[in-house]
């Protein structure tokens, strides 16, 4: 017959065993939900450079006074690969938004986004400046 | 044997079956992902090897318009250029296999100097112009050809201005138009019967909503003649440091006319020098942010051609055929927008190495 000793080693070895699986599902939940940042930063570095490409010239400065937000979101339509969603936000130097309509290809709610903010200015007398904030992410 | 001691080993023996157990399967779930690991490491080099050759002129620094000399670095970048990421057309010319001065992927591999990575670097315009001719018609002393040209990207319809030139032997008309938010459009464009000949429609795209991105084609058919062979049937095109080089595929051809055509221009090459089996035309330099087309026209005996070359010379797709590539290679492919000569072009490099 097994005594109360016995007994509680079992129970002890049990716990022991549900110890060791606990670290291992926290680990795997870590390991799957970490992010792939090589994977992300080609997804900035593919913005910044869209966004500095299609300023050449003061090309987005001048379409921002004009308040052609439709050019600006073909533009960034046809300079990002197919495959990559984004959402462009304009503001002022004070930090409001000054896009009146919505410049993105797909709703980015509940992806795996990357943010990258680039700097542009109006190739005027009064040179206005502007903060633009792209965000990314890839479609599949 | 006492109860407990039986009850100590029974205990022991689960608790270590089920460490074994747990060994294996944490073995198996982590493995992939410490692979990833490696594999974004490797990400990572490649993303750097790709903005080190689009970032980096090579050395000589000006090795794309030496045409007898091979970069002892590699590096794609206009020499003197105050912009990231804008390449020159020489060096990038020298990368398409059709242009007489062309690097092989070997020596591009050499110059590289990286023993372990494969690659494959594909430049173009960042969206694709088709051309169709949709009907002819015979109006009085001329036939009116009608195009059908759609402009987009992998699909998707981009909205664009359009030139259009038609050149046959020493005629050439040109025509403007552009493409609805459908990506569609269409032109109408005469040629006079009384010649007849090869003749070539070049067409230039620049999108309306940023006239930096460009793009082009042309479209070869027989005006009151027979169906054209293929271009570089007669003649051998190569663009480099704004010196035309066409040499002879046979030895009775005459030239007729040669001109370079852009979106807002259009004008005649002058004779450089001329030889047994070749000749040389000067090129213009331009600030028009257009590729340029240049379109020779001639005869071979009785048969007229009009063939053409673009310059800078795209698009290409130079290096190793991943595609070919046996398994356990790691491929990453990365997208770069690119300047050259003031428009805008799409960069595709793929790597590859043993993972």
């Amino acid at each position: 017959m097994f005594d109360r000793k016995g007994q509680m080693k079992i129970i002890e070895s049990f716990f022991a065993i549900g110890v060791v699986f606990s670290a291992l599902l926290i680990g795997t939940v870590q390991f799957s939900s970490s992010p792939n940042l090589a994977k992300q930063k080609s997804l900035a570095s593919l913005g910044v450079q869209a966004l500095i490409e299609i300023d050449a010239n003061g090309t987005l400065g001048k379409l921002i006074v004009q308040e052609d937000w439709t050019a600006i979101k073909q533009s960034l339509d046809v300079a990002l690969p197919i495959g990559v969603s984004f959402n462009l936000t304009i503001y002022d130097e004070n930090s409001n938004q000054i896009n009146s309509q919505l410049i993105q290809n797909s709703n980015l709610l509940g992806r795996e986004t990357v943010s990258v903010q680039y700097f542009c200015a109006s190739q005027s007398q009064n040179a206005q400046f502007f903060i633009l904030r792209l965000q990314l992410s890839w479609t599949r | 044997m006492p109860a407990s001691s039986i009850d100590t080993f029974f205990a022991c023996l689960v608790m270590v079956t089920l460490a074994l157990s747990a060994m294996v399967v944490t073995s198996r779930l982590i493995a992939p992902y410490l692979n990833d690991l490696g594999h974004r490491e490797d990400d990572e080099r490649f993303q750097r090897l790709a903005s080190h050759l689009l970032l980096s002129a090579g050395t000589p620094s000006n090795w794309g318009q030496l045409k007898s000399t091979s970069p002892s670095s590699l590096g794609l970048t206009r020499a003197d250029s105050s912009l990231p990421y804008e390449l020159d057309m020489d060096k990038v010319s020298r990368l398409n296999s059709q242009n007489a001065y062309s690097l092989s992927y070997q020596t591009l591999w050499e110059s590289f100097g990286i023993e372990d990575v494969a690659f494959q670097i594909e430049i173009k315009p960042l969206y694709e112009l088709s051309i169709a001719l949709i009907s002819n018609q015979t109006q009085g002393n001329e036939t009116i050809y009608q195009f059908e040209v759609e402009t987009k990207k992998s699909g998707m319809p981009v909205s664009a201005d359009l030139t259009g030139y038609v050149v046959v032997k020493n005629f050439v008309n040109n025509v403007t138009s552009s493409t609805t938010s459908e990506g569609v459009g269409s032109f109408s464009i005469g040629i006079p019967n009384s010649i007849n000949g090869t003749a070539l429609m070049v067409v230039l795209a620049k999108a309306k909503a940023n006239p930096y991105m460009v793009s082009f084609n042309t479209y070869a058919f027989g005006h009151q003649s027979p169906s054209p062979l293929p271009n570089r049937t007669y003649l051998w095109l190569s663009p480099l440091d704004y010196v035309l080089n066409a040499s002879f595929n046979y030895p009775s051809i005459e030239i007729l006319r040669a001109d370079v055509f852009t979106f807002n221009y259009n004008f005649s090459l002058t004779t450089k020098a001329q030889g047994n089996q070749t000749v040389e035309y000067n090129i213009t330099r331009l600030l028009d942010s257009s590729p340029m087309i240049m379109v020779l026209t001639g005869l071979n005996g009785s048969s007229s051609f009009a063939e053409w070359v673009p310059y800078p010379q795209l698009p290409i797709k130079t290096g190793v055929d991943f595609s070919q590539s046996i398994g356990g290679a790691k491929i990453v492919s990365q997208s770069h927008i690119v300047t050259i000569n003031f428009a805008l072009y799409e960069v595709v490099t793929k790597w590859g190495g043993q993972s």
